[in-house]
């Protein structure tokens, strides 16, 4: 087994805000392996977002944060901020949902990848233009001579998304966390999008760190998914275990409420009833209880812990239910 | 069952009948705000609702689907073309007359944190529009507990303020002073999209719920292409100012004719990693053309696989298809048809 690229090892993150304590993410481990896509999937105050940022050190100074995030053998939380600043672009890489936040829009485009191959590579300036104007074509920006010379601003939304992931791999990193990356996009463009990712990770043999909401994003692309809900990993396995045989109510509930392409007409939605976890007051127990129709009062003590399903260890699911979930989804099933 | 095609009216008068509607904005520059151009964001559609119907809208950002919809409720005045409602031109109609039609057609918008008035109690916000067409407030404020109860949400929320509600139950507020002056038709813009996916399968049920209590005709306009099939009766997608194909639900998904519509649908990503891998993804080359420069002749041709010589100079008619579908476009793709293949053997 080769080293994991990155661990998550019993990660805690809280903020102060006005209205108390919000512990955003709980005790979350998981690694991703190089060259892999991992996903980590969950709605709005899951959690997700949060992960990926402590991962790159980008959180307010007021933020408590526990546990480690290992890579590259050291715990980037214990680590100097000049040491983090080399991590950031060589080792590790982000693609945001929104690219005007990640480019400088007074500065060239081609010079900001150019800054970007200078910080790590000793080459001439002329090499390093020479070097942007390729990685602009190898994230498929046409006449990439002539774009290096153009401001963000006569960029599209799409092309733009281009030259962010161009500026990402520009150093080969090991990492790259993906945010949420085709979120503001429209479906034809982020088809292209997706396209360039799927095609820069083959090039560069990086791992994916993707971060969504969107679940057919997930599907196309990933090779593992981390589900998370309140702020902990509610499962974690391969695609086809999180997608054909999750073992967790809530990933359950969130694949039968999507509206599918492929659906016979007339078939009715079956909803999650309530809305997700108040951040500022989360329910005792399990994060889910409320929501879930298997919930009963044990659930609402206390929270479950993460196990595993099956014997090779590779798919994890939080549930107290879990020796009786099969018999429970069947059963619901035919009701 | 919303869906089912024998509670459609086959014959009879459309509640809705949108005709040649055009709706431009200037572009206007400088000190003086001199116009130095025009953007077409709806450019000459023509669509029907029938009664009891939802006809879905789709397209992609800057198609005019929005516009569209603001332009036929007359909150944005169309540059030209006409809206009737039930046989009476809404075009035409002296203010006086516009408040009364504004009853029978309602609009949810997208934004539940930007629709409803933070300092307004939930069942006065329900009620406002009932008390502007003249309800006593003893009167407006009982329908409005009434709708609070229709919508789902719990009695006692009347009293609360929008700030203490989630994402979900704001857009049932929202759908709720929609329903005050029980309008016949209401046309919802991208209700669901700000909403998270758990709470989305909710909204899009009740909406269904509360289209077959009373008898509601919906346009539904979204970018959610899975989310429109599954509540649409029929489908009509926009690019770029026009609608390029109309079709039943089934029909559009099933046999896409025009090539924009088969691009749209196999850019959707399907939450089903087995089918994922197996798919033929058309991935369109480049970019949404600019609205205020839309290319001449078929708008979508810039980006088409298949797109001729004809198609650069010749603006596409709508056309009616042997299967019912509407399209326009001079190359329409035939059933089964796949543009991958079919631009394959062009050559392309």
């Amino acid at each position: 087994m080769t080293e994991p690229v990155i661990s998550f090892d019993d990660l805690s993150v809280s903020f102060p805000t006005d209205d108390g304590m919000v512990r955003a993410v709980r005790n979350v481990s998981f690694d991703v392996e190089p060259g892999e896509v991992m996903a980590v999937v969950g709605e709005s105050g899951s959690g997700k977002s949060v992960t990926a940022l402590a991962a790159m050190r980008l959180h307010p100074g007021s933020t408590e944060i526990t546990g480690e995030v290992r890579f590259g053998g050291r715990d980037l939380l214990g680590i100097g901020e000049k040491e983090m600043r080399r991590v950031r672009g060589n080792g590790i890489a982000m693609i945001f949902q929104d690219p005007m936040t990640a480019l400088n829009p007074v500065m060239k485009v081609g010079a900001q990848i150019a800054e970007m191959v200078l910080t790590h590579d000793d080459v001439s300036k002329k090499e390093a233009w020479t070097r942007a104007a390729d990685l602009l074509e190898s994230v498929g920006v046409p006449e990439p001579g002539r774009r290096v010379k153009q401001y963000p601003h006569e960029f599209s939304g799409g092309m733009r998304q281009r030259a962010m992931i161009a500026m990402a791999i520009a150093n080969g990193p090991d990492l790259l966390i993906a945010d949420e990356p085709t979120t503001a996009l429209d479906v034809t463009i982020q088809a292209q999008v997706l396209e360039v990712m799927k095609t820069a990770q083959e090039a560069t043999g990086a791992a994916i760190l993707l971060i969504t909401h969107d679940l057919g994003v997930v599907a196309g692309i990933a090779d593992r998914v981390v589900v998370m809900y309140g702020g902990r990993v509610f499962e974690s396995g391969s695609a086809d275990q999180v997608f054909y045989r999750s073992q967790n109510p809530y990933t359950r509930g969130l694949m039968s409420s999507i509206p599918r392409l492929d659906a016979p007409k007339g078939e009715r939605l079956i909803p999650i009833p309530g809305t997700p976890p108040n951040v500022l007051n989360p329910p005792s127990g399990c994060a889910f209880g409320p929501r879930c129709a298997f919930a009963s009062d044990g659930c609402h003590e206390a929270h479950a812990e993460l196990m595993s399903v099956g014997f090779d260890g590779t798919h994890r699911s939080r549930c107290h239910k879990l020796a009786e979930l099969p018999d429970l989804f069947a059963a619901a099933e035919t009701r | 069952m919303t869906n089912d095609p024998t509670t459609l009216p086959a014959h009879g008068d459309p509640v809705l009948r949108v005709d040649n509607l055009v709706k431009e904005f200037p572009i206007q520059a400088g000190l003086f705000r001199r116009q130095v151009g025009l953007v077409q964001a709806v450019s000459g559609v023509s669509l029907d609702i029938h009664e009891h119907e939802t006809l879905g809208v789709v397209g992609e950002s800057g198609c005019g689907k929005t516009t569209l919809g603001r332009t036929i409720l007359r909150l944005l005045e169309a540059t030209s073309g006409s809206v009737t409602y039930k046989g009476e031109s809404v075009s035409g109609a002296p203010n006086s007359r516009m408040r009364e039609l504004r009853r029978h057609m309602q609009i949810v918008f997208q934004d539940p944190f930007a629709s409803l008035n933070p300092r307004m109690a939930v069942r006065d916000i329900i009620a406002e529009p009932l008390r502007i067409h003249g309800e006593s407030r003893a009167v407006a404020s009982a329908r409005a507990n009434e709708l609070i109860d229709a919508v789902g949400l719990l009695s006692d929320y009347g009293n609360r303020y929008p700030h203490e509600f989630s994402g979900g139950q704001r857009q049932r507020i929202g759908i709720a002073r929609a329903l005050a002056l029980q309008p016949t038709l209401i046309i919802l813009d991208e209700p669901v999209s700000a909403l998270d996916v758990s709470v989305q399968a909710q909204v899009v049920n009740l909406l269904e719920d509360l289209q077959n209590e009373f008898k509601l005709s919906y346009m539904f306009i979204a970018h959610d292409l899975s989310v429109v099939r599954h509540i649409s009766d029929r489908v009509a997608v926009m690019y770029l100012g026009k609608v390029v194909e109309v079709a039943d639900r089934d029909s559009i998904y099933d046999r896409p004719s025009h090539p924009y519509t088969q691009s749209l649908l196999s850019a959707v990503p399907v939450a089903d990693p087995n089918a994922e891998r197996n798919r033929r993804r058309i991935v369109l080359e480049g970019d949404l053309p600019s609205p205020a420069a839309v290319p001449s002749g078929c708008r979508f041709r810039t980006r088409c696989p298949i797109a001729a010589e004809r198609c650069s100079y010749e603006e596409p008619e709508m056309q009616t298809l042997a299967d019912g579908h509407e399209v326009a476009c001079h190359f329409p793709l035939s059933p089964g048809e796949s543009l991958i293949e079919v631009a394959a053997a062009r050559g392309r």
